[in-house]
């Protein structure tokens, strides 16, 4: 186990420790998961981000981190426990985009979904994407991810665009869809085990890692049974757990938070932080706004399929809380007028 | 109100028919089926007025008490969700025992109690002989058809309160579709033996017992009548009523306790380990395999459309029989159809995934990769199937032969079924019952090309068996036994045409990834 968890405020359970040490240790081996061809940048890119410190911080603390990359201590931390020989090297590209949005658009019949979008999101960035029911969230994160087919625009992880060269650009990315099934008729362990060999790990791998993940998001109880038995909150978790286990570069996270309680929604917020630190992304959507503007460094608005805002945290609220912010921008504040006979109880 | 209840099951009833096809004609095939078999039986129940009351009493006590009983216990195995469950009209504003008469009335509105009600005719016909008798007939009767309507009900809705986990629900299925294939040997027994003096002995022995039960009594009450015993008459009549009462009492409270309970929640059980993917490579390709069989063991939609495939060979070799066919014609029949049936049931594998194909299409999973690992339960069941059952088959038949020939035809449809279904699965998906939903509940679509895609891809499966028949009835390499000249044709044809699908199938499958996720998430 990496010493740098001994610096942490020993306050949380120790099972849940345990497994976030392994777990950091896991998010800062991504590197070597990834491409052969980019060994070299993705070891650049892991140090810059990983203050060990702040990392163990309690979650409430609503300190959008600012760019952390001037504090270029070269890491005491996880990431050189594990992989001495990358921790050279490791300065130049703390500013590095990971994922390039060049014009996405997206239409359904005659209702356009998404309409050009652009977004650049660097990496170790925590980066939230918000709007209102409907605004197209779902289909960029799908266009993002590979799952759905853009109309125009393209979208790169890398450097490498995800429609062009997908068994490369899929490799750094994890994702968490919303409302798409999952294989649940298999048992917790079943499901991250068939999500990391898919991913091309081996098996003693892929048992390590399920394990360190069951143990960071509190499972370890109900990894043999089946995740149609779980509920909606477990379910999440499970398939956040099944879309990191490759340590990908990027997490591609949509409603992460929803249906999730919020014990587990700090254990999940924790996770996500001490990755974005070890030098991992996370781009998630949500319409919980306190939680966004909490927990993320970055965000974009997006109201019917348009990109209104987007930023840091502070750059977009423009000194209001976000939540007022969106409701501003969004520009619709309905009255619930209408509805008089709703007052006029029936009995 | 209760005008209202019979609409809504005449309904559910015409709905049966509106289901898709291929289900639709299936359903029309089985009506057929029992249509006739339920004309024999009335004609047979009614000509025994012209036996003594003695044979007719016990023919009519076994058999009578095995339908009974089958009322009774059916609806615990029936793998679907009961659309008169007291629990989708708790809503209504009516007294519970209004509530309990009216789910009697629509309960009653159904194929298997319009027969009963005909076989209770047949039986007073049966007793016409006397005016004390007929009239015990149609007491009997009377009784039987209320304790078949009140008893299917009960057990529904014993079925869906305590055999809730889809796993009891399942098991029990299974249990039944097995006793309906073991009592087919008995049937044809039956049929062969001579009545006089083979069956009736057996029969006398069980109806003795059963004439006591509550399941044989009413049946009986007539033949004590005829036997001038109006005190066994009376006794056997108290049981039947007795035993009506008590099921009508627990059909009430049961009701009462459902409104009142929350639903029972499945019983969550925990199993250690990886199961199947222990067993497999930890490859993509393993991976994909394992998931495959677990879920062939886990989903209904899977192990109950395969324990059909046992069944339909069953059917048409007793149709080749009845039709005075040769038996080695026939030999060449079961197992064959059985390995394209199992290599045609995967011909929408991806939709039955729904949309977890995301995990395939996010981890951009070869092609090959994943139509192999798709088919690798049907070849681990398939080729043991094939060699065994050939085996079985020539032994039976006592044509040895034929082995060669057999297991390279079974092998050619299996592996041909098998590369058609990898590519039209990927190519050709359709609209596929929901994860867990039953096997035989279409979903609903605007447009389906259920029917066309079905047909088509177990035509072409089927085809390949051509020239392998082709071979061993009219074997053109005369230096050859026919026989092995069908395996050498055989087995290298359904592996080239397995090879192909599954290369052919895999390319559009990663080329169409995200159309098909968007294909599925419509579904």
């Amino acid at each position: 186990m990496p010493d740098a968890e001994s610096s942490k405020p020993v306050s949380k359970p120790d099972a849940v420790l345990a497994g976030l040490a392994r777990l950091r240790a896991l998010a800062a081996q991504f590197a070597t998961q990834a491409p052969s061809v980019e060994l070299a940048e993705s070891a650049v890119e892991l140090e810059p981000q990983t203050e060990p410190a702040p990392a163990a911080e309690p979650l409430v603390e609503p300190e959008p981190e600012p760019k952390p990359s001037p504090k270029s201590e070269s890491a005491s931390d996880a990431v050189v426990a594990v992989r001495p020989t990358l921790s050279h090297d490791l300065e130049a590209a703390s500013g590095d985009i990971v994922l390039e949005v060049r014009g996405l658009s997206k239409g359904f019949g005659d209702t356009v979904a998404v309409n050009d979008i652009h977004l650049n999101v660097r990496a170790g960035v925590f980066y939230g994407i918000v709007g209102p029911n409907g605004a197209g969230k779902t289909t960029t994160l799908s266009m993002i991810t590979g799952l759905l087919r853009p109309d125009s625009g393209t979208a790169s992880v890398n450097g490498v665009n995800v429609w062009d060269s997908p068994e490369v650009a899929k490799r750094s990315i994890g994702v968490l869809p919303d409302r798409l099934r999952i294989f649940d008729r298999l048992t917790g362990s079943q499901l991250l085990y068939y999500s990391g060999v898919l991913r091309g790990l081996d098996a003693p791998e892929v048992r390590k890692r399920s394990a360190d993940l069951a143990t960071a998001f509190g499972l370890d109880d109900v990894m043999g049974r089946l995740v149609s038995d779980y509920s909606s909150g477990m379910l999440k978790k499970v398939a956040l757990a099944a879309a990191m286990i490759h340590s990908p570069r990027l997490l591609v996270l949509d409603e992460p938070f929803e249906s999730v309680d919020p014990v587990s929604a700090a254990t999940v917020t924790r996770i996500l932080k001490q990755y974005v630190d070890a030098g991992g992304t996370v781009l998630l959507s949500s319409h919980r706004m306190e939680l966004v503007q909490r927990v993320c460094s970055h965000v974009a608005v997006i109201v019917e399929g348009t990109l209104l805002a987007d930023g840091t945290i502070d750059e977009v609220r423009n000194g209001m809380s976000l939540e007022d912010r969106f409701v501003q921008l969004t520009g619709k504040n309905s009255s619930g007028g209408g509805l008089e006979w709703l007052s006029s109880f029936s009995d | 109100m209760v005008e209202q209840f019979l609409r809504l099951k005449l309904t559910l009833l015409a709905n049966t028919f509106r289901r898709g096809p291929l289900i639709a004609s299936s359903m029309a095939l089985v009506m057929l089926y029992s249509a006739v078999l339920f004309i024999i039986a009335i004609v047979a129940v009614a000509s025994l007025r012209e036996t003594t009351p003695e044979i007719a009493g016990v023919t009519l006590v076994v058999f009578g008490s095995i339908v009974l009983f089958g009322f009774l216990i059916m609806p615990l195995g029936w793998n679907a969700d009961d659309p008169l469950d007291p629990r989708r009209f708790s809503y209504l504003p009516v007294s519970r025992l209004h509530l309990a008469l009216l789910l009697l009335l629509g309960g009653a509105v159904s194929i298997p109690t319009i027969m009963l009600i005909g076989l209770g005719v047949a039986q007073v016909v049966a007793w016409s002989g006397g005016a004390a008798s007929a009239l015990i007939a149609v007491l009997s009767a009377l009784i039987v058809i209320l304790t078949a309507v009140v008893g299917a009900r009960l057990s529904s809705l014993i079925a869906a309160r305590y055999l809730s986990t889809r796993r009891l629900r399942e098991a029990f299925g299974i249990i039944a579709v097995t006793v309906v294939i073991a009592s087919l040997p008995l049937v044809v027994f039956l049929a062969l033996s001579d009545y006089q003096s083979q069956v009736l002995p057996a029969l006398r022995r069980a109806a003795a017992v059963l004439e006591w039960t509550p399941l044989g009594a009413a049946f009986s009450a007539p033949a004590a009548s005829a036997a001038g015993d109006s005190g066994e008459v009376l006794a056997k009549l108290s049981i039947s009523l007795g035993f009506l009462a008590v099921l009508a009492a627990g059909w009430y409270l049961l009701i009462g306790y459902v409104l009142s309970r929350p639903e029972r929640s499945a019983v969550e059980t925990y199993r250690s380990g990886l199961g199947w993917f222990r067993l497999m490579p930890a490859t993509p390709l393993g991976a994909i395999a394992a998931r495959s069989l677990s879920y062939w063991a886990r989903d209904a939609r899977y192990f109950v459309a395969l324990a059909a495939i046992p069944i339909i060979p069953i059917g048409m070799v007793a149709a080749l029989l009845v039709g005075g066919i040769g038996a080695d014609v026939i030999a060449w029949i079961p197992v064959p159809v059985m390995c394209l049936f199992l290599g045609w049931s995967a011909h929408n594998d991806v939709a039955h995934d729904n949309t977890a194909l995301w995990t395939h299409v996010s981890a951009h999973t070869h092609g090959a990769d994943d139509r192999w690992g798709r088919i690798v339960p049907g070849l681990l069941v398939g080729i043991p199937l094939a060699i065994v059952g050939s085996i079985i088959t020539v032994t039976v038949v006592g044509n040895v032969v034929a082995l060669p020939g057999l297991i390279g035809l079974s092998l050619c449809v299996l592996f041909a079924g098998l590369g058609v279904s990898s590519v039209s699965s990927a190519a050709f998906p359709y609209a596929a019952p929901l994860p867990g939903h039953g096997a035989f509940i279409q979903p609903q679509a605007l447009v389906s090309n259920a029917a066309t895609v079905q047909s088509f891809t177990f035509a072409l499966s089927a085809l390949f068996a051509v020239p392998v028949l082709g071979v061993v009835f009219f074997n053109p390499f005369t230096e050859l036994q026919p026989n092995w000249a069908a395996f050498l044709v055989g087995v290298p044809l359904g592996l080239i045409v397995l090879v192909i699908g599954v290369y052919w199938g895999g390319r559009i499958m990663v080329r169409r990834g995200p159309e098909l996720l968007a294909l599925s998430s419509q579904n």
